[in-house]
C-alpha cells in the first residue's frame, strides 16, 4: 500500500499511556501479533484481521468471502461442527465476524481466564477449517436469509447494491458483499477450500489481543497455538481496472415505499490518500450534529428530507462519497436533489467557515477517543488503523493530522471530488403495492 | 454432573464506586470519578415515563423531550447545536415507558459550559411554535416511513397484540392521529409535569472532581423547584390481550416473513429475574441458545432467532423473534412454540446452565466499560429498586442459581402455549393458510399501524 506522505505521527498526551501499552510482535509464519494489556475489567478481547473481503472476488463466487465467514464458525480439525461456540460460550466468551469490502474480521470477548481456551479455538480455526458438505448447504440457507433480510426486504439495502453497480463498472466493489442470489447458491465446497488456502494464511492475518493478560504469558501461549501453522503464498493482487467515469450515472429502484428517497456517490480516492482525511472533516461538516451543513439546511430550514447522512469509508482501492437523504411522503426527488447540489456548491465556491471546520475536527477527535473505551473498541480501532493506514500509531496520531487540514483543503477537496460527472444517482419510486 | 459442580472462581471486578450528594432542591447527585480518557458521562434521569401518557394522546411525552433541544432558556435550536456540535459533545433526550431524562456526553474539559446547557434544556425549555410544527411535520413522516420497515411493523403490532389497553401497550412515539393533535400548551404541561426535582437525580461519571461538579449542578440546578403531584400506579398485567390469537400485518411484496411471539413475564427487579435470565438465555439469549440450534444452526431457517423477557417497572412481557422465507413461516413457528414448550417443562440441562452461568457472569464487566454503561447500570439499581450490591454481586448471583431454581421460575414464568400471541409481517395470503388453525387471524394493513 502507498503511504500517505506525512511525517512521523504525533500521538496526543491523553493516548500515549495506550500508544506505549502496545506490544509487536511477528511469529515466524508472518502471523502479525498485537498485544494491548490493560487491568480495568477482567475480560479480554481478540481480533483477528484477514486481508480479504469482497474486493478479492471474481464474478460467478461473489459473496464467497461473507458465506466462508459464517463457515469459520461450523467446525475445524479439532473442534468439530458446532464446537467453537459451544466452547466458547461455555468458557465466559462470544464472538462475532463482519466482511467488507476489503477486509474480514473476528472477533472473541470473553473472561479473562479463558484466554488459552479462545486461543485453542482460533488457532484450530486458522490451521485446519473443515468444510463439509452439510455444514456448507445448511450455511448457505443462511446467509440467503440474511440477504432476504438485508437486501431483498429492506428498502435501503436495494438502493445500496443498485448503487454499487452504478459506482464501478470494472472495479470488485460493484458487488454486493453478501454477494448475488444466484452466485451464493453455486458457491462450491472446492471453492471454499481454495479460498482458504489462498486468503487464511497466518502471513495474511494480524491478531490484537486487548485485556486482562499478563503479555509474556500471552505471547508464549500464542507462539504456541499459532506457531506452527505454515505460512501461504502471497495472495493474488488485485487489479483496479476502474475506467474514468464520463459522465453522471443514474438508476432508478421502483418498490412499495411510503415516500421517495435518494442516494448520491461521488467517486472518492483511495484510503491511505491524503486527500481521505480532508474528507473526513467534510464529511463531518455536512452530517455530524443537528447544526452540520446539510443538516441543518435540508432537514431544518428547507424541510427537504426527514434526514440526511453522509458517508465516507476509507477502502484500500479509491470508494465512495456517499449522501443519503430519507424524504417525506409525496416530496419531489428532484427538488431535493436540486438542493443537495446547491448545498454543496455553496462549499464549492464558498468553502466553509472557519468554526465549521473546527468543529469538524472537535467532533473527529472525540469519536476517535469514545471508540477507545473498551477492551473491544480498542483492538478494533487500532487492528482497523494498521490495516488501513499501514501503521497503528497513524491512527492514534489521527487526531494531530485533522488538525492541520485547512479550509482550503477542504474546499478544494470538494471541488475535486463533488463534480457531476464523477456522479451516480439512485432513486427510489414508490410502487403501489400489489396485492 | 461434574460439569455444574465444578466451582468457578471469577476474578475480582471492581464496581463503580459512588460518591451521593444533594443539591439544595432536594435532586440527588451520584458521581463516580474513573477513567483513563479525558470524557464526562452525565445524565438526568426523571422518574416517570411515555407509560403515563394520556390514553388519547399517546406520543406526548416523547414529542416533549424531542423538543427539548429546539430552544431553551432563550437560546434558539441553531445555538444550541452549534454549542454541542463546537466541541464534539452529544446531548439528547430521550423517552421509556418508566423514565424520560436527557444525557450528555461531553470531552472533560467542556464540562462546564455543556453542563449548563443541559440545566437549560432541561430546565427552561421554550417549545417554539415554529419548532412544534417542524418537530410535528419531521415526526409525522418518520412514522410514515417506518411502516416500510418490516422489523418496525412486527416490533409495533407485537407491542399491540400483547399490551393492548396497558398504558406499556401505548405507542412511546405516537400515531398519525395523536400527533396530529398536539399543540403547545400540553407540550408545556406535560414537560412541567415530567420535569420536577422531586422526580430527578443525576449521575455523572467519568474524568471529574466530584466536588467541583457538585458545585457546578448547585450553580446552575440548584434553584430549580416545581411542585411534584403523586404519579397512579399503573394497572396490573397478567395476560396477553390477544393470546391464542394471530395477527398478520399484510405486506404483499415481502419473501421474507418476520415472526414474533409475545405473552406476558415478569416485572423488572422480581425475585426470579436472574434465574428467569439463566433459563432464558439457555432457550434463546446466545449463539448456542436451543432456538438459534434448532432453527438456524440445524435448518438454516433464519439468520437469527432469539427470545427475552422485557422487565419493565410495573409489568413485563415475552417475546419470541426470528424471521424466515415466505413458505417456512409455519415450521419455524412450531419449532419456537415447541422450544419454549420444551424449556417449560424441564428447564436447562445441567451442561447447558454451565454454559449460560459462565456465559452470563463471564461477560457481565464488558457491560461495565464506558461511562454511559456504568451510568445506565448504577441508574437502574435505583430505577427498579434493586438491592445496593446488584452490580457487585450479579456475577455470584448468577453463578448461584440452581438447575432446580432454573427450572422452577421457567415452569412457572414461561408462556403456556396458549398464552402466546402470533404476530406474522409479510404476504398475508401466503401466510394465512399455513396458521389458520393456530387461532383466529386478523388480517391488518401497515397503515393500520402508523
Amino acid at each position: 500500500m502507498k503511504r500517505p506522505s506525512i511525517s512521523k505521527p504525533v500521538i496526543p498526551p491523553a493516548l500515549q499511556p495506550l500508544a506505549k501499552s502496545v506490544r509487536e510482535h511477528t511469529l515466524r509464519n508472518g502471523l502479525k501479533v498485537r498485544l494491548l494489556p490493560s487491568h480495568a475489567v477482567p475480560t479480554c478481547t481478540l481480533y483477528t484481521f484477514f486481508k480479504v473481503g469482497s474486493r478479492n472476488e471474481r464474478p460467478g463466487a461473489t459473496g464467497i468471502s461473507h458465506l466462508f465467514e459464517h463457515m469459520m464458525f461450523n467446525g475445524a480439525k479439532r473442534f468439530g461442527p458446532g464446537e467453537f461456540d459451544k466452547v466458547l460460550e461455555a468458557s465466559g466468551g462470544t464472538s462475532n465476524a463482519y466482511t467488507s469490502n476489503d477486509v474480514t474480521v473476528y472477533y472473541e470477548d470473553f473472561m479473562a481466564e479463558a484466554l488459552p481456551t479462545v486461543l485453542d479455538l482460533e488457532s484450530d480455526r486458522m490451521q485446519s477449517l473443515q468444510v463439509t458438505p452439510k455444514m456448507l448447504e445448511s450455511e448457505r440457507q443462511v446467509v440467503l436469509e440474511e440477504r432476504r433480510l438485508r437486501v431483498d426486504n429492506e428498502i435501503a439495502g436495494l438502493m445500496d447494491e443498485e448503487l454499487s453497480s452504478l459506482v464501478w463498472k470494472a472495479h470488485p466493489y460493484r458487488w454486493p458483499v453478501i454477494g448475488w442470489q444466484r452466485d451464493i447458491e453455486a458457491i462450491s465446497r472446492q471453492d471454499c477450500l481454495d479460498y482458504f488456502r489462498t486468503y487464511y494464511a497466518p502471513n495474511n492475518a494480524t491478531l490484537w489481543l486487548s485485556g486482562d493478560f499478563d503479555p509474556k504469558e500471552a505471547l508464549a501461549l500464542l507462539e504456541k497455538r499459532y506457531g506452527g501453522i505454515k505460512p501461504g503464498p502471497a495472495a493474488p493482487p488485485v487489479l483496479d481496472a476502474e475506467p474514468e467515469q464520463k459522465g453522471e450515472r443514474r438508476a432508478e429502484v421502483r418498490h412499495p415505499a411510503q415516500s421517495p428517497s435518494l442516494l448520491v456517490a461521488w467517486r472518492g480516492p483511495r484510503g491511505d490518500d491524503p486527500d481521505t482525511l480532508v474528507l473526513d472533516v467534510l464529511q463531518y461538516a455536512l452530517s455530524v450534529g443537528q447544526s452540520s451543513r446539510l443538516t441543518k439546511a435540508l432537514v431544518y430550514q428547507q424541510e427537504m428530507a426527514v434526514s440526511v447522512s453522509v458517508d465516507w469509508t476509507w477502502r484500500f482501492d479509491p470508494g465512495a462519497f456517499l449522501v443519503a437523504m430519507e424524504l417525506k411522503p409525496g416530496a419531489d426527488p428532484k427538488a431535493a436533489e436540486a438542493a443537495l447540489y446547491a448545498e454543496l456548491e455553496r462549499v464549492q465556491e464558498h468553502g466553509l467557515e472557519d468554526r465549521e471546520v473546527e468543529k469538524a475536527r472537535n467532533n473527529l477527535s472525540a469519536h476517535l477517543i469514545r471508540e477507545l473505551s473498551t477492551n473491544n473498541g480498542r483492538a478494533h480501532a487500532l487492528g482497523t488503523y494498521e490495516t488501513m493506514l499501514g501503521d497503528w500509531r497513524q491512527g492514534l496520531a489521527l487526531a494531530s493530522r485533522y488538525e492541520q487540514v485547512t479550509k482550503a483543503q477542504v474546499q478544494a477537496a470538494a471541488k475535486k471530488y463533488l463534480r457531476p460527472e464523477r456522479r451516480s444517482v439512485v432513486t427510489l419510486v414508490p410502487q403501489a403495492v400489489n396485492a | 454432573m461434574k460439569r455444574s459442580s465444578a466451582v468457578v472462581t471469577l476474578r475480582p471486578l471492581e464496581a463503580p464506586r459512588r460518591e451521593t450528594f444533594t443539591l439544595s432542591n432536594g435532586v440527588t447527585v451520584h458521581v463516580v470519578k474513573r477513567g483513563a480518557l479525558p470524557l464526562v458521562s452525565l445524565r438526568l434521569l426523571i422518574q416517570e415515563g411515555g407509560a403515563h401518557d394520556p390514553i388519547s394522546v399517546p406520543g406526548l411525552t416523547d414529542f416533549t423531550v424531542r423538543l427539548l433541544r429546539r430552544g431553551a432558556a432563550g437560546q434558539s435550536a441553531d445555538q444550541i447545536a452549534d454549542a454541542v456540535d463546537f466541541v464534539g459533545a452529544s446531548l439528547g433526550a430521550w423517552a421509556s415507558e418508566d423514565t424520560v431524562g436527557v444525557a450528555l456526553q461531553t470531552p472533560s474539559r467542556h464540562l462546564d459550559s455543556q453542563l449548563e446547557l443541559l440545566a437549560a434544556v432541561a430546565t427552561q425549555p421554550d417549545f417554539p411554535d415554529a419548532e412544534v410544527e417542524l418537530a410535528r411535520r419531521r415526526t409525522l413522516a418518520q412514522l410514515s416511513n417506518e411502516l416500510d420497515d418490516p422489523g418496525s411493523l412486527a416490533e409495533r403490532a407485537l407491542q399491540r397484540a400483547v399490551w393492548g389497553e396497558h398504558p406499556y401497550g401505548l405507542d412511546l412515539t405516537g400515531t398519525q392521529r395523536s400527533l396530529e393533535t398536539l399543540g403547545r400548551p400540553a407540550l408545556v404541561e406535560r414537560h412541567r409535569a415530567l420535569f420536577t426535582p422531586a422526580r430527578a437525580s443525576l449521575y455523572v461519571v467519568g474524568d471529574v472532581e466530584p466536588a467541583k461538579v457538585v458545585a457546578r449542578l448547585e450553580a446552575a440546578l440548584g434553584s430549580w423547584k416545581r411542585p411534584t403531584s403523586e404519579l397512579t400506579p399503573l394497572p396490573r398485567f397478567s395476560r396477553a390481550t390477544r393470546a391464542g390469537q394471530v395477527t398478520i400485518v399484510d405486506k404483499p411484496e415481502q419473501s421474507q416473513v418476520q415472526v414474533r411471539l409475545g405473552a406476558s413475564g415478569i416485572q423488572r427487579g422480581h425475585e426470579d429475574q436472574i434465574p428467569l435470565g439463566v433459563a432464558n438465555t439457555a432457550l434463546g439469549g446466545g449463539f448456542t441458545s436451543r432456538l438459534m440450534r434448532e432453527i438456524r444452526v440445524k435448518r438454516g431457517l433464519s439468520y437469527g432467532a432469539g427470545c427475552h423477557f422485557e422487565t419493565l417497572r410495573a409489568a413485563g412481557a415475552f417475546a419470541f423473534s426470528s424471521f424466515t422465507k415466505t413458505e417456512s413461516t409455519r415450521e419455524l413457528v412450531d419449532i419456537a412454540r415447541a422450544q419454549i414448550a420444551g424449556m417449560k417443562a424441564k428447564g436447562p440441562t445441567p451442561a447447558e446452565l454451565a454454559t449460560v452461568q459462565r456465559y452470563l457472569a463471564g461477560l457481565y464487566p464488558t457491560r461495565l466499560e464506558t461511562n454511559d454503561a456504568i451510568s445506565g447500570a448504577i441508574a437502574d439499581v435505583d430505577t427498579y429498586r434493586l438491592p445496593a450490591d446488584w452490580i457487585e454481586k450479579y456475577r455470584d448471583r448468577v453463578m448461584a442459581v440452581t438447575r432446580e431454581r432454573a427450572a422452577a421460575v421457567a415452569a412457572r414464568h414461561l408462556p403456556e402455549p396458549d398464552a402466546l400471541t402470533l404476530v406474522l409481517v409479510g404476504n398475508a395470503k401466503a401466510i394465512a393458510p399455513q396458521v389458520k388453525d393456530l387461532g383466529p387471524v386478523q388480517v391488518v394493513s401497515p397503515k393500520d399501524l402508523g
